[in-house]
């Protein structure tokens, strides 16, 4: 297979967002880019789904080979990666004609961060890693930072950019570290050479828990969440779905491939030793802050910000289980992944169809009785928290299950683990709850402000689509488990 | 006496550590991104360390050279970052920052 | 190892510490970006000494003529800023990161220096040779770069893309509307800022 062909979803995002630039630059519509950019991603989503579908290559062309992936895993990232920046495309494309922010450099620069976090999914190199990490997050810095006149937009962003580079720095001089104690930069050529006990063993160990570090920042783990709230209430709400989804998966998938493929062996993923103490410790932490600090938020995008950092704990454990039943888990993780996608596009979606310019949904008496109001609007919310929630018939519900599954086939030792889960996610439901509570069962008070619902028909697209999916998933979720094992199976 | 590999960690592992508490501890956004600089500096230096030592072949060095781009293109974001900033409140000191509910 | 080869290694290590702790403890950003450009000099200096001819050249191409001057470009650009650094209590959070910054970094340190493993056969230039087409230098490191390279070198454009085009959507324009720090709830329009 040639390395052009092996390439073409990344080069159709690339090359597609510079033809966004191009557009913009020369026409006056903007709500076209909107189309026009969820229609190249969603090309690049089919095309990446060919690729996989039609046979990948045994072998990664020659010239790729050492720096990116051209396997079922990195497909199957590039298919969720480039659906959820087409929908959250779709939903920039109502909301900036609403709030009269239409300018043409949003498309373009979500492409290009959805390009950098492609790369990183496939990354399999410490130097693509760090390239890809730094393309997805300087964009994601600047989508942040979009509504400049905005003084939280910008603290948000300054926030978030300033512990970002630091944890990259982090993470940067860990896989300096990791070079020289192996001499490699590609993931294989370190796993090797620490399995066959060539490597600095004590340098490898340092290295590996700076790794840990930098991308437990990136996943929005605690202790590592502090910038997460900022910068999720700050950006846009398109911006914080992209965030929310995209970043996360691409941080996951690079997790994932740093943690089997260079410590893969059994002294540093050992039970007692190496990572999976750590995350695991990491894992309780986050689902219990992230649920507990999210019950005491009055706003509901930082509601929603802490709901992620409790996912991110969840989905921790998948990557904890990841140590002895490598399969089981690897999948059970990417389907929670891409179950989270579409039930947080659905979440932000009916967001931002709450509100009009003015009266949008930012507290939550901001909502109450808007479900009585606009019932059509507050149906996809019912839906999206629910999924979040992890409701039986939705995709919410097997993401836990499946994790929650593989970590007890993993360890008898991991069964506190899923206890520890299981209550985190009964706290959780309490805030979940609480949005349809105040959507239905309350009213607004006398001469509070009230959220009106928003007409368009880009949201109202993307809307259709996640919940299509969040249901889909929840129904016949085993056509995408085998989906994600087929993925999982691609990881050496 | 001679000049070892170990001389070059420490010496990475210093300015490293002063990139570190630099950015920890000062609230001037400017100071800090200097800091990150710092850090990113040490990094390239453990890595041709390395490379010197470790190595037959270039990794070590081009992996710098990409530190070195990305540093450059992440000081331009950042600086923009800070510029933005300034525009709004008039000062570049992270404790004016606090807009936004903790 | 001549004594002069040593020497420089430890001149140049003194300056790099040296400017390093000066541009995290000034309060001016101006002398701080001047000390982060001595800092950024010694390091090319070390970077020769480590055979890295190249990368000497492109660190002090890149950073000192390109991002110390944009460091040096945005202090002008934003001037004076009206209020110096609060000399509050620092806070227990400050004192100990500080200190746990300290332990590890003199622990990292105290473990490198007794590391020392032999040096592995490379092709150098002979000493005081700058340039003669071996490790590190021009024509050998283009070679590995774009022979083994190539792929995180056309991503890397991409990467200046995003700043680029980061970098004007952030700070583009003039300001139309300045928010009031703390709004009320009635107050939730978001503004115009086209």
């Amino acid at each position: 297979m040639s390395p052009w062909l092996a390439l073409s979803p990344l080069l159709v995002v690339g090359i597609g967002s510079l033809t966004v630039m191009m557009v913009d630059a020369f026409s006056n519509k903007k709500d076209d880019l909107s189309i026009l950019s969820s229609a190249i991603l969603i090309a690049a989503a089919a095309i990446a789904g060919s690729l996989w579908f039609g046979g990948l290559p045994p072998q990664t062309p020659e010239i790729l080979a050492p720096y990116l992936a051209v396997d079922a895993m990195s497909q199957f990232f590039n298919i969720t990666i480039c659906g959820g920046a087409a929908l959250c495309a779709m939903l920039a494309g109502g909301y900036l004609r609403e709030h009269d922010l239409e300018r043409g450099d949003f498309y373009s620069m979500l492409m290009l961060c959805a390009f950098g976090a492609m790369v990183l999914s496939s990354a399999t190199d410490l130097v693509s890693v760090f390239i890809g990490l730094e393309t997805m997050s300087l964009g994601v810095y600047c989508l942040v930072a979009f509504r400049r006149g905005s003084a939280r937009a910008i603290e948000g962003a300054i926030k978030y950019f300033l512990l970002g580079s630091f944890a990259a720095a982090i993470l940067l001089f860990g896989s300096a570290l990791l070079y020289g104690a192996t001499g490699h930069t590609d993931l294989l050529g370190i796993g090797q050479t620490i399995r066959n006990g060539n490597a600095e063993l004590g340098l490898a160990l340092v290295a590996m828990s700076m790794l840990v570090v930098g991308l437990a920042f990136k996943v929005s783990a605690v202790p590592f969440h502090m910038w997460t709230p900022d910068a999720y209430e700050g950006a846009i709400t398109p911006a914080t779905a992209f965030m929310s989804v995209v970043v996360k998966a691409a941080a996951f998938a690079v997790m994932l491939r740093v943690l089997i493929t260079c410590f893969g062996d059994p002294l540093s993923a050992g039970a007692a030793s190496g990572w999976p103490p750590i995350i695991a410790v990491v894992a309780v932490v986050t689902m219990i802050y992230g649920n507990i600090a999210a019950i005491y938020q009055s706003n509901i995008k930082r509601m929603l910000a802490y709901s992620s950092i409790a996912h991110a704990g969840y989905i921790l454990i998948g990557v904890v289980a990841a140590f002895r039943v490598q399969n089981t888990a690897v999948s059970a993780v990417l389907y929670y992944l891409m179950a989270y996608t579409v039930s947080n596009v659905l979440a932000f979606g009916s967001l931002i169809v709450m509100g009009t310019r003015g009266k949008e949904a930012v507290t939550f008496d901001d909502l109450a009785g808007a479900g009585k109001r606009h019932p059509m609007a507050a149906l996809p919310f019912i839906i999206g928290m629910l999924s979040l929630m992890g409701f039986p018939p939705t995709a919410g519900f097997f993401g836990k299950y499946y994790v929650f599954n593989a970590a007890l086939q993993a360890d008898s030792g991991m069964h506190w683990l899923v206890i520890i889960a299981v209550i985190a996610s009964a706290i959780g439901a309490f805030y979940y709850l609480r949005v349809i509570v105040y959507l239905f069962m309350k009213d607004p008070e006398t001469g509070a402000p009230q959220a009106v619902a928003m007409k368009s028909g880009y949201v109202v697209t993307a809307l259709v689509l996640s919940a299509y999916f969040v249901l889909e998933m929840g129904i016949t979720p085993s056509n995408y488990l085998k989906m994600a094992l087929a993925a999982a199976a691609g990881l050496v | 006496m001679e000049v070892q590999l170990g001389h070059y960690l420490a010496l990475a592992s210093i300015i490293f550590g002063i990139g570190a508490i630099g950015f920890l501890t000062r609230r001037n956004v400017l100071i800090q991104l200097m800091s990150i600089e710092l850090m990113l500096n040490s990094v390239n230096l453990t890595l041709l360390a390395f490379n010197r030592w470790a190595s037959s072949d270039h990794a070590g060095q081009m992996f710098a050279f990409f530190v070195i781009a990305v540093a450059a293109a992440e000081a331009a974001v950042g600086l923009a970052i800070v510029v933005g900033f300034f525009r709004l409140h008039h000062t570049v000191h992270t404790d004016q920052a606090n807009t936004l509910k903790h | 190892m001549s004594i002069a080869a040593i020497s420089f290694f430890f001149v140049c290590g003194a300056v790099a510490i040296a400017s390093a702790l000066i541009t995290v403890t000034q309060n001016n950003p101006i002398r701080a970006a001047f000390s982060l450009l001595a800092h950024i000099i010694a390091l090319a200096g070390l970077f020769i000494g480590l055979q890295g001819h190249f990368l000497a050249v492109i660190q002090l191409i890149i950073y000192a003529g390109v991002v110390v001057v944009l460091f040096i470009f945005t202090i002008m650009y934003i001037g004076p800023v009206p209020k110096p650094e609060s000399a509050g209590r620092p806070s227990f959070a400050k004192l100990f990161s500080i200190a746990g910054m300290v332990v590890v970094t003199g622990a990292v340190t105290y473990a490198a220096l007794g590391y020392s493993p032999a040096l592995k056969g490379l092709n150098t230039c002979p000493e005081a040779v700058a340039e003669c087409g071996q490790f590190g230098g021009v024509e050998a490191f283009s070679a590995a770069l774009f022979r083994g390279g190539v792929v995180p070198f056309e991503l890397i454009s991409i990467l200046l893309t995003v700043a680029v085009v980061g970098a004007i959507m952030v700070a583009r324009g003039r300001l139309i509307y300045r928010e009031k720090p703390r709004r009320k709830k009635q107050e939730l329009s978001i503004e115009n800022n086209r």
